[in-house]
C-alpha cells in the first residue's frame, strides 16, 4: 500500500512539472499531505493506536489545512499572478524531472542491494527533494520558491518513512511546527516583498551583493 | 531539572512573559536578570561547581559545556548593551521591532541552549531550526529593504541548508542498518560508542550533507552569502550573537558527526571535506576583502574567515584542533566587540559604506581607538586571544601531515589583514574638510564601558590561560579520540 501511495506521490511531481499555475502547485501540496498522511497512519489502523494518529493527524492539520490556505490567502492578498513565471520551457523542464526520476530510481535500486532499503518510496522521496530544488532554481515567483521547498520536505519526510527512521513524537512534532513556522515568516516576508520591492520575484531581490 | 529550568524553560516563560508586557525597560530587567542566572548556571556546570542530570533527549559533555558557555557569554553581553542600543532613534517602521526585540531573544536563548545541551540528532535539528526562526525577524529589525532581502534570503537559504542536515540525519539512520544500531534512537553517545559498525558509504553521504546543509548557517564558503547578508544588515547585537555564537550552534552538528566518523575508515575523508571547507572560507573572504565596500560587510567576511580558519584546525586535528577551540571562544568575544563598535559608527555616520566613514578617530576618538583595539585583536596581534589560538592552529598544522597548507593559510591571512587593515585605516584617518568641527565630541557611553570589560576579559584569559578551559579542551580533543 505503501508503494502505491509512494508511486501517486511521484505522479503529484509529474502534474507540478507541467502546471503553469500558482493554484496547481498548491493543489500539489495538499494531495502531497493526504499521501504523506496515509503512508504514516497505516501501520496504526490495525492495531489501532490513539497514539499513533497524532502525528499523521497533526500532519494533515499543518501539511493540507494551514499551509496551502495560508498560501492561498497570500494569492489573494497581494493579487499574485498566477502563472509562475518559469525560466526554462515547460516541456524541457518536465524532460529533465524525468531524467532525475529514472536517474534516482535505478541507482536506488541499484542502492537496494547493498542496503536492506524500501526502493519506491525511497527514491519517490528523494526525487521530491531533488524536484523542489529545481522548483526554487527555475522559477522566478518567490511564492513558488515557498511551494518548492514544502515539496522538498515533503521529499524528506517520504524518504523518511522509507529508511524506517523512528524519531520520537515529540520530535516528529517539533520538525512540523519549525516547517510551519518557516512558512508563516515567508509568508509575512513574501507580504513585505511585495509593499517595500514591489515585486513577487527573485529580481525585486538584488541589492545586496558585492 | 533546575538546570533544565534555568536553560531552557525560563528563557522560553521570559519570551512569553515580553509578549504579555510591553514596557521596554522592564523587558530587558527580566531579560538580562535571566541571562546572568543562565551564565552563572552555565559557568558553574564548565568549572565541575554544578553536576547536571537533565531530562529527555539532552545531556552535558565536554563539548557542549564549552559551547554552551560560549553562548551563555555572548548572549550576557549582548542583553547588557541592548537597552542602550534600543534607546537610539530609529526609523517610525523600526519602532515597531523594539516591542519583539526581547522575545525573539529570550526564545533564541531557549532554543540554542537546546540545541548545545541536545544528545539526539532529532533534538538538535529541531533546536537549531528554531534558533533560525528567532533571529530571522531579528535580521528585519531596521524594516528597509536591504533587512527585507537579507532575512529572506538568510531563511530560504538556511532551511533548505537544515533541509539537508536533515536529509543527513536520515542517511545516519540508513548507514545503520544491519548493524546493533539498527532501530535505536539516534543518541550521539550511542553512535560514537558503534561507530565502526556503520556503513562507511552512508556514513559519508551522511557527513557531507550534514556539513554542507549546516554550512549555510556555519557560514562556511561556498554557502556563506544568506549568513553574510544576514549579518551584516542584522542590528550591531543580533550581528554579535549570530557571529559569536549562532555559527557555533551549527558547527556543533558538525562535530558531533565528526565524532561519530572518528573512529571509522571514513575519517580522513571527513577530515579532507573539512579542509576543503576551511581553506575555501578563507579563500573567500581572502577575494573578497579586496572589493569589499561596506565595513559591516568586512566584518561578515572575517567572521568567514574565522569560522574557516577554525573548520581547518578541525579538520587538521592534533594540537590544531586545540586551537580551534581556543579560536571559538576568542573570535566569539572579539566579534561582540568588532559589531558593537561598528554599531556606534553606524549609528553616527547612519552609512555602512566605507567611502561615507571617515575621520572616525577625529569625530568618535572613544569609539575609533575601541575599533582599532579590535582590528588588531582580530588579526591576531597579542595580547588579544586570537593570536595565541592561531600561534596553536599554526603550529598544529606545521606538524601535521600536511605543512604546506600552512603557507597557503598564511597567505590568505596576510592578505585578509592587509585590506581590513586599508579599510579600517581610511575609516579611522581620512579626513574630510568639515571634520574638525567635532573633533573629540563623543560621550563616554555604556557601549564603550562594555567594550573595554569585554577587552580586559578576553585579555585575561588569554594571558593567564586559565587550567579549568585548558583542561576542558584536552577532554574534548579525548573524546574526538585525538592524541596530542
Amino acid at each position: 500500500m505503501g508503494n502505491v501511495l509512494s508511486i501517486l506521490f511521484c505522479l503529484s511531481l509529474f502534474y507540478v512539472s507541467i502546471t503553469s499555475r500558482v493554484k496547481g502547485y498548491v493543489t500539489v501540496l495538499q494531495i502531497q499531505g493526504v499521501l504523506l498522511s496515509l503512508i504514516i497512519v497505516i501501520p496504526f489502523i490495525y492495531p489501532f493506536s490513539i497514539y499513533g494518529i497524532i502525528l499523521p493527524a497533526t500532519l494533515l492539520l499543518v501539511k493540507v489545512f494551514l499551509i496551502p490556505r495560508y498560501i492561498n490567502k497570500i494569492i489573494l492578498d497581494l493579487d499574485i499572478r498566477r502563472v509562475i513565471d518559469p525560466t526554462i520551457q515547460q516541456f524541457s523542464f518536465l524532460l529533465l524531472v524525468i531524467a532525475t526520476m529514472v536517474v534516482i530510481f535505478v541507482v536506488s535500486n541499484i542502492l537496494s542491494q547493498s542496503t536492506e532499503l524500501n526502493v519506491i518510496p525511497f527514491a519517490s522521496g528523494f526525487s521530491a527533494i531533488v524536484i523542489g530544488i529545481y522548483i526554487i532554481m527555475f522559477r522566478r515567483k518567490l511564492i513558488v520558491h515557498v511551494a518548492g521547498f514544502l515539496i522538498l520536505e515533503n521529499g524528506i519526510f517520504l524518504f523518511g518513512t522509507a529508511v524506517a527512521s523512528e524519531l520520537p513524537m515529540m520530535i516528529e512534532l517539533g520538525t512540523l511546527l519549525d516547517v510551519f513556522v518557516v512558512v508563516f515568516l515567508m509568508g509575512i516576508a513574501i507580504n513585505k516583498i511585495s509593499t517595500t520591492l514591489d515585486g513577487f520575484d527573485v529580481t525585486a531581490l538584488g541589492r545586496l551583493k558585492d | 531539572m533546575f538546570e533544565f529550568f534555568i536553560f531552557i524553560l525560563l528563557p522560553l516563560i521570559t519570551s512569553l512573559f515580553c509578549s504579555v508586557v510591553k514596557n521596554l525597560r522592564i523587558q530587558y530587567s527580566v531579560s538580562l536578570s535571566v541571562s546572568v542566572l543562565h551564565l552563572i548556571l552555565a559557568l558553574s556546570v564548565f568549572l565541575g561547581y554544578y553536576h547536571t542530570n537533565l531530562p529527555f533527549f539532552f545531556s552535558v559533555d565536554s563539548l557542549s559545556k564549552f559551547f554552551l558557555l560560549i553562548l551563555s557569554n555572548v548572549y550576557f553581553w549582548v542583553v547588557l548593551v541592548s537597552f542602550s542600543y534600543l534607546k537610539r532613534p530609529v526609523t517610525h517602521a523600526a519602532e515597531k521591532s523594539k516591542g519583539f526585540y526581547f522575545l525573539l531573544l529570550n526564545f533564541y536563548l531557549a532554543a540554542n541552549s537546546a540545541a548545545m545541551l541536545s544528545n539526539h540528532f532529532g533534538m538538535y535539528w529541531v533546536a537549531a531550526e528554531a534558533t533560525t526562526l528567532s533571529v530571522a525577524p531579528l535580521i528585519y529589525f531596521y524594516r528597509n529593504e536591504e533587512a527585507l532581502e537579507a532575512m529572506w534570503k538568510y531563511l530560504f537559504l538556511v532551511s533548505i541548508g537544515i533541509a539537508f542536515a536533515f536529509i543527513g540525519i536520515l542517511f545516519l539512520t540508513l548507514s545503520a542498518k544491519g548493524s546493533i544500531l539498527e532501530g535505536k534512537q539516534l543518541f550521539f553517545w550511542e553512535f560514537i560508542r558503534n561507530a565502526k559498525q556503520l556503513n562507511p558509504i552512508w556514513l559519508k553521504a551522511s557527513f557531507i550533507f550534514i556539513f554542507v546543509g549546516l554550512s549555510t548557517k556555519i557560514g562556511i564558503a561556498p554557502m556563506h552569502s544568506g549568513d553574510v547578508d544576514a549579518t551584516s544588515n542584522a542590528p550591531s547585537p543580533i550581528a554579535a550573537l549570530m557571529s559569536g555564537s549562532l555559527r557555533l550552534t551549527a558547527l556543533m552538528g558538525v562535530l558531533r558527526i565528526f565524532e561519530i566518523i572518528r573512529p571509522t575508515s571514513s575519517y580522513e575523508f571527513a577530515k579532507t571535506i573539512l579542509i576543503i571547507g576551511g581553506l575555501l572560507s578563507l579563500f573567500v573572504a581572502f577575494v573578497f576583502m579586496f572589493k569589499v565596500t561596506n565595513y559591516k560587510r568586512m566584518l561578515a567576511y572575517s567572521s568567514v574567515e574565522h569560522l574557516g580558519l577554525i573548520t581547518l584546525g578541525i579538520g587538521i586535528g592534533g594540537l590544531a584542533f586545540v586551537g580551534a577551540m581556543y579560536h571559538a571562544i576568542y573570535n566569539s568575544i572579539m566579534k561582540v566587540i568588532l559589531f558593537l563598535t561598528a554599531g556606534n559608527i553606524h549609528s553616527k555616520y547612519k552609512s555602512r559604506e566605507v567611502s561615507k566613514v571617515t575621520s572616525v578617530l577625529n569625530r568618535m576618538p572613544k569609539t575609533g581607538w575601541l575599533f582599532l583595539l579590535a582590528f588588531l585583536g582580530i588579526s591576531g596581534i597579542p595580547p588579544f586571544g586570537i593570536f595565541f589560538s592561531e600561534i596553536k592552529i599554526f603550529e598544529g598544522m606545521l606538524f601535521s601531515n600536511k605543512p604546506a597548507l600552512l603557507v597557503l593559510t598564511m597567505f590568505f591571512l596576510l592578505f585578509i589583514f592587509i585590506n581590513m587593515g586599508k579599510i579600517i585605516f581610511f575609516m579611522l584617518y581620512k579626513k574630510n574638510d568639515n571634520d574638525n568641527s567635532e573633533i573629540g565630541n563623543e560621550h563616554f557611553d555604556f557601549i564603550h564601558l562594555t567594550v573595554i570589560l569585554l577587552l580586559i576579559l578576553l585579555t585575561t584569559i588569554s594571558v593567564l590561560s586559565p587550567d579549568v578551559i585548558y583542561q576542558n579542551i584536552i577532554n574534548i580533543t579525548k573524546d574526538f579520540g585525538m592524541n596530542l
